[in-house]
């Protein structure tokens, strides 16, 4: 069977990021793999090492640094990489248009989509995938068994969980509690190098599969939200001090 | 009443990465040198820092930490992927020591000592067979190695060592006592330098630990290093084949691989030394004095601008030794200036963290006083600062001055 992984390179959480005039400054930040990516990452290597004779592929569509998380990823185990290169962001519709041509074309079984896309939070490249390949879907997947030509899943609901099977191929989104990816190993990574990673022009890509690869949604501006902190001191004796922290509470921070 | 920070908006301190790569490195290492670093920070993210403080209260190395080292391949990744290693670049190792003394200094110990001391001089002087039959166990800790060349009597000057050797037949006796060995009572394999009784000259063992004759005992008393073992060997009459003789003569082969071990603390030490600084950068905004942070205090300021500018050098200089090692130049002077200007700028930076976090950094629930007493023996181990003093006394001058 093929497996794909669809990746996206995400700010690194821990990266301070600016927003400045309506747009972000992502000049300081460090870029990784999503972490909700790895976990379907991970997810296809267990199913092989579960017994499967399958080949994953990672699918990738970003700049030219996305080739970091695809390398992370080659590290991990996955065994070759197809990177869709375009410098502009797409919104999720657009991805998903791009990119269910070339799922098709690799003969997927099972794909793979991060439950969330963490730098716009959107959840929704995986049911758009799904939508635009036409198959079924599973979102906030926590666990999955491969049956004959079929998925058992179980995935979150808003009020508990629900367990489907799913006809292959299918679409599966990660959850939280899939599993715990594993750190790529150091000799991994080196032997990642060989791999193959074919890289792709995004126009090309498009015009290949006679698909739009416009966003939809247009992006007037972004902001970062921002706590400052006020770093007030408040003095006098206790009962006084005290008196003003709920006046404060209760008339500025509104919490009481 | 109330007074508030002179400062009307919150101000931007610099993210752990910003102080970490000041000078823009990041873009200088190769994409798998950036992920091994980036592997190696997760797992010691993950593994080591939750856990540290309490293993070094309690004077423990964990049994199983070397096993998840080797499942992440961490042991002498220098060394081919043939024998068991990653086959990575000095600079890719230079970083990993980096990552994981970020971690410990007693951490990065283990990993110096299995992969330079031990893995480094079976695969550069052993027999085609001690390579097979020891790298891959080495590489994924099956077995434990340590390096004996230390003495109670002899630290700085290796050729006093007292330890003998003399062959017999187609084996070789040993006799002798061996100090300050990390690793040592753990250890499968020791690499035992000895002085040929009859030649004169010293020579090279991998020594099975469980061969008659071999015994092992931990120094307990550490006020330093506490989360490593460090032991006395002693050999009394041990057998050792000549197939495991390493092919190498004189002081010059414990001496190679102290020079990989060296270049690896260069990078290690800057490690412990910006987990110093991050902490105490954070610590001195969070924690008020006088109605305002720590942080907006000139003489805090200047401390941490002081360990930013030492750490931010020694990151450039550890770079372009291990540029220059990947070359083949990495001459044991220019090592040694490396080891000793980077430890001394760690050291500065621990003790200017344990001062800035005042009784808190008496604690071990901070790494400030840890990195600073862990930083004293890697000051005096592996060429003390002053061995190193005369090394570059000796570039300049052509005197040898010891």
């Amino acid at each position: 069977m093929k497996i794909v992984t669809i990746l996206k390179q995400v700010p690194d959480a821990e990266a301070r990021v600016r927003s400045k005039d309506g747009t972000l400054d992502l000049s300081g930040a460090t870029f990784v793999i999503d972490g909700m990516d790895e976990y379907g990452v991970e997810e296809a290597l267990r199913i092989r090492e579960g017994g499967a004779d399958a080949e994953i592929v990672a699918l990738a569509f970003g700049p030219k640094r996305t080739a970091e998380a695809i390398r992370t990823a080659l590290a991990m185990g996955v065994d070759r990489a197809v990177h869709v290169l375009g410098d502009e962001p797409l919104d999720a519709l657009a991805t998903a248009r791009v990119l269910a041509p070339l799922v098709r074309d690799e003969g997927a079984d099972l794909v793979f989509v991060g439950g969330k896309q963490a730098d716009w939070d959107s959840a929704a490249l995986g049911p758009a995938l799904a939508e635009a390949l036409g198959w079924p879907h599973s979102d906030w997947t926590t666990s999955l068994t491969l049956g004959d030509g079929a998925l058992e899943v179980i995935h979150d609901v808003d009020d508990g969980s629900e367990t489907l099977t799913l006809p292959l191929p299918a679409v599966v989104t990660t959850q939280q509690g899939l599993n715990e990816p594993r750190y790529p190993t150091l000799p991994n990574i080196m032997k990642a190098k060989r791999k193959t990673l074919d890289t792709r022009a995004l126009d090309e890509v498009a015009a290949a599969a006679g698909v739009s690869a416009t966003s939809t949604t247009e992006l007037r501006s972004a902001v970062i939200e921002s706590r400052a902190r006020r770093n007030v001191m408040i003095e006098g004796d206790a009962a006084s001090a005290a008196a003003e922290l709920v006046r404060r509470l209760r008339d500025e921070a509104k919490v009481l | 009443m109330t007074t508030s920070a002179p400062t009307p908006t919150a101000p931007t301190p610099a993210t752990t990465s910003a102080l970490q790569d000041f000078f823009e490195l990041d873009a200088l290492y190769t994409s798998e040198e950036r992920l091994i670093r980036d592997s190696v920070r997760e797992f010691v993210r993950g593994e080591i820092l939750p856990e540290i403080g309490e293993w070094w209260q309690e004077g423990r190395f964990p049994a199983d930490l070397p096993q998840k080292f080797g499942a992440l391949g961490m042991l002498g990744v220098t060394i081919p992927e043939e024998y068991g290693g990653a086959g990575a670049s000095a600079t890719a190792y230079g970083l990993l020591n980096r990552e994981i003394e970020y971690g410990d200094s007693g951490m990065r110990s283990f990993v110096s000592v299995q992969s330079s001391l031990v893995m480094y001089p079976i695969f550069a002087y052993g027999r085609e067979a001690l390579k097979r039959e020891w790298l891959p166990r080495l590489a994924s800790a099956e077995a434990i190695g340590c390096f004996g060349l230390t003495e109670p009597d002899a630290g700085s000057d290796p050729g006093n060592m007292r330890t003998r050797c003399r062959r017999v037949g187609d084996e070789w006796v040993l006799n002798g006592v061996k100090r300050w060995i990390t690793s040592g009572s753990t250890a499968h394999v020791a690499v035992v330098w000895a002085r040929d009784e009859s030649e004169g000259t010293v020579r090279g063992f991998l020594v099975e630990t469980d061969a008659g004759g071999f015994s092992a005992l931990d120094i307990k008393t550490k006020a330093s290093m506490r989360a490593s073992v460090t032991s006395e060997l002693y050999l009394d009459d041990v057998i050792v084949p000549e197939a495991s003789r390493l092919e190498v003569q004189g002081l010059r082969g414990p001496l190679s691989c102290l020079n990989q071990a060296r270049y690896g603390i260069a990078w290690g030490v800057l490690g412990a030394g910006f987990a110093c600084l991050e902490e105490a950068a954070a610590y001195v905004e969070d924690r008020p004095v006088f109605g305002m942070p720590l942080a907006g205090k000139q003489l805090v300021q200047a401390s941490l601008a002081d360990m930013f500018s030492d750490l931010t050098k020694g990151s450039l200089l550890a770079y372009h030794l291990g540029r220059l090692k990947e070359q083949g130049k990495d001459t044991p002077a220019r090592v040694s200036m490396a080891k000793r200007d980077n430890v001394r700028a760690a050291l500065r930076a621990a003790r200017a963290a344990r001062d800035l976090l005042g009784g808190n950094g008496i604690t071990t629930e901070y790494g400030a006083i840890r990195h600073m007493l862990n930083l004293e023996t890697v000051s005096t181990y592996e060429g003390t600062d002053t061995v190193h003093t005369l090394v570059l006394g000796r570039e300049i001058t052509g005197h040898n001055a010891f």
